[in-house]
């Protein structure tokens, strides 16, 4: 009981971290949808398997990967915007996904095993996912630390970053692909349907507590990991889903953050005033 | 900057910029923004590129530097084929947009936004003490040393043009691509970049590109005015 609490834990600290500084990074470059066509394109991956047999988390992390490659050059190439691309993929996971339970053999235990993916359990959280996590955190952190040069213009202004010479649209296919990896691997954790809540919310609580790029990123992945790992916490000892629960502890924590960021506005106003009258 | 050898030095007769009968189309218009321009600017060379709203002016400049691709004729920047070679030919200039103004929460600092500009240049954007030292120096000719620590989003309209000008100047560019750049300067700061800062560069054989739609701002050292009208260039004075 101990180590599957831990193992969960210790995962829901690594996701939260790489939602949370992935939730940052997609916000800046206008790519806040790529998660939802992501996530889904897994839902339908999983159901797939339904359907063909085979692993559910290898269908459901090839759908995935295979959408957040296509999203880039699907949007440059139709010269749309890739929220639409996105929002479109994302309305046609839906619609597949319901279409390969419908025609699943075992309906029964299809459904289960979409519940399962749906809204996450502590229970899919194995020694192995645990490993392969710990890998893409460490990835994304060196991926993060070596590139921050090149990406910080690009996420200030995508435009000018590539008029300076800036190779700026590999940067965001490669973004993108990370956004969909990390996805694909919280899955498992938060579910298809909550996982969007750990990439976006703490990064709204970050942006309320701080005005410096590096302290915001950083931030959000901490706070991403507070929100995870209390979430795991509230899901054993009251026995509630640990989806639901993380998103819970996430709103929280964006509530306390915004009082405390409206409460230094106010004191950095006051204190501006005070010092203007002195003068 | 390090700059490559056949990039340095070009003689003041070989064109900094060339363009042959281009014509560039936003997507999913029939009516080109540009048609059929042809032009060609010399290296040391300060034009103005002028004329009313929607006549061109920003789109010839997102032409040349590859930010848009033609769909007809052919661009050259600094002999690179654009958009061809463009990463390349960028390296070597620098860009002023028109909408450079960014919201109160915008969390970089200016130093940082200074910085950025020579990230590019640097291997892995990496900036050695040389490079501050650039980005102070350029900050304090702009009058703005004393906000580098300060949110670029907290700066006035004006200051935030400032910043993004330090940012055009400290890559040292070959060309220079501003557009609009006296938008939200007062008086002052117009008259300082136009007769102090302009013919400094146009001195030192940078190419100056000025787009603006008012030229009562013309600059002393201008020696070419390229009036555009309806995406063509009706007239060019020299």
């Amino acid at each position: 009981m101990l180590s599957v609490l831990l193992t969960a834990i210790l995962a829901g600290a690594l996701a939260g971290s790489l939602c949370g500084s992935t939730g940052i990074l997609c916000d800046r470059l206008g790519l806040r949808t790529v998660a939802f066509a992501v996530a889904h394109g897994a839902l339908a991956g999983a159901a797939f398997s339904f359907v063909i047999g085979g692993s559910s988390i290898l269908m459901g992390m090839a759908f995935a990967l295979f959408t957040s490659i296509i999203l880039g050059p699907l949007a440059d190439a139709f010269e749309i915007p890739i929220d639409l691309v996105s929002m479109t993929l994302f309305s046609l996971y839906n619609a597949l996904t319901f279409i390969f339970i419908i025609l699943s053999p075992g309906i029964v235990l299809a459904a289960e095993k979409v519940t399962q993916l749906l809204w996450g359990s502590v229970l899919a959280v194995t020694l192995d996912y645990l490993i392969i996590l710990s890998a893409i955190a460490v990835l994304y952190a060196l991926f993060l630390v070596v590139m921050w040069h090149r990406i910080a213009p690009i996420l200030f202004d995508r435009r000018l970053a590539e008029a300076e010479g800036i190779r700026v649209r590999v940067y965001a296919y490669a973004l993108i692909i990370v956004t969909g990896l990390v996805v694909v691997f919280t899955l498992r954790i938060t579910g298809g349907f909550l996982v969007f809540s750990l990439i976006y919310i703490p990064a709204s609580s970050a942006l309320q507590l701080s005005e410096n790029m590096k302290v915001i990123v950083a931030l959000s992945a901490l706070l991403g990991t507070i929100s995870a790992v209390s979430g795991v916490f509230l899901s054993f000892f009251i026995d509630l889903p640990v989806g639901s629960s993380i998103v819970i502890c996430a709103a929280l924590i964006l509530l306390t953050s915004s009082t405390a960021g409206y409460l230094r506005r106010r004191w950095l106003i006051t204190s501006i005033s005070i010092e203007a009258t002195s003068d | 900057m390090a700059l490559k050898p056949e990039a340095r030095g070009r003689i003041r007769s070989e064109p900094a910029i060339k363009l042959i009968n281009v014509s560039t189309y936003y997507s999913g218009e029939t009516k080109p923004a540009i048609r059929d321009v042809s032009l060609e600017i010399l290296s040391g060379d300060l034009v103005l590129i002028s004329g009313p709203n929607g006549s061109g002016k920003t789109t010839l400049l997102e032409t040349i530097l590859g930010l848009l691709k033609p769909r007809k004729g052919e661009v050259l920047l600094l002999g690179h084929e654009i958009p061809r070679e463009a990463i390349l030919a960028r390296k070597y200039c620098s860009y002023l947009p028109q909408d450079f103004m960014k919201p109160a929460g915008e969390p970089f600092s200016v130093k940082e936004v200074v910085a950025m500009g020579l990230s590019p240049l640097r291997p892995l954007g990496r900036l050695g003490p040389n490079d501050w030292e650039a980005v102070y120096e350029v900050l304090d000719l702009l009058g703005v040393k004393d906000m580098a620590e300060r949110p670029f989003g907290r700066l006035s309209g004006g200051q935030q043009q400032k910043v993004m000008i330090a940012r055009a100047l400290v890559r040292k560019p070959k060309v220079l691509f501003l557009d609009e750049p006296f938008s939200a300067l007062d008086k002052e700061a117009r008259a300082f970049l136009s007769e102090e800062v302009l013919p400094e560069l146009v001195r030192r054989e940078t190419t100056v590109l000025l787009v603006s739609h008012d030229i009562a701002f013309k600059p002393s050292v201008c020696n070419k005015t390229v009036h555009m009208k309806d995406g063509k260039i009706v007239k060019v004075e020299e």
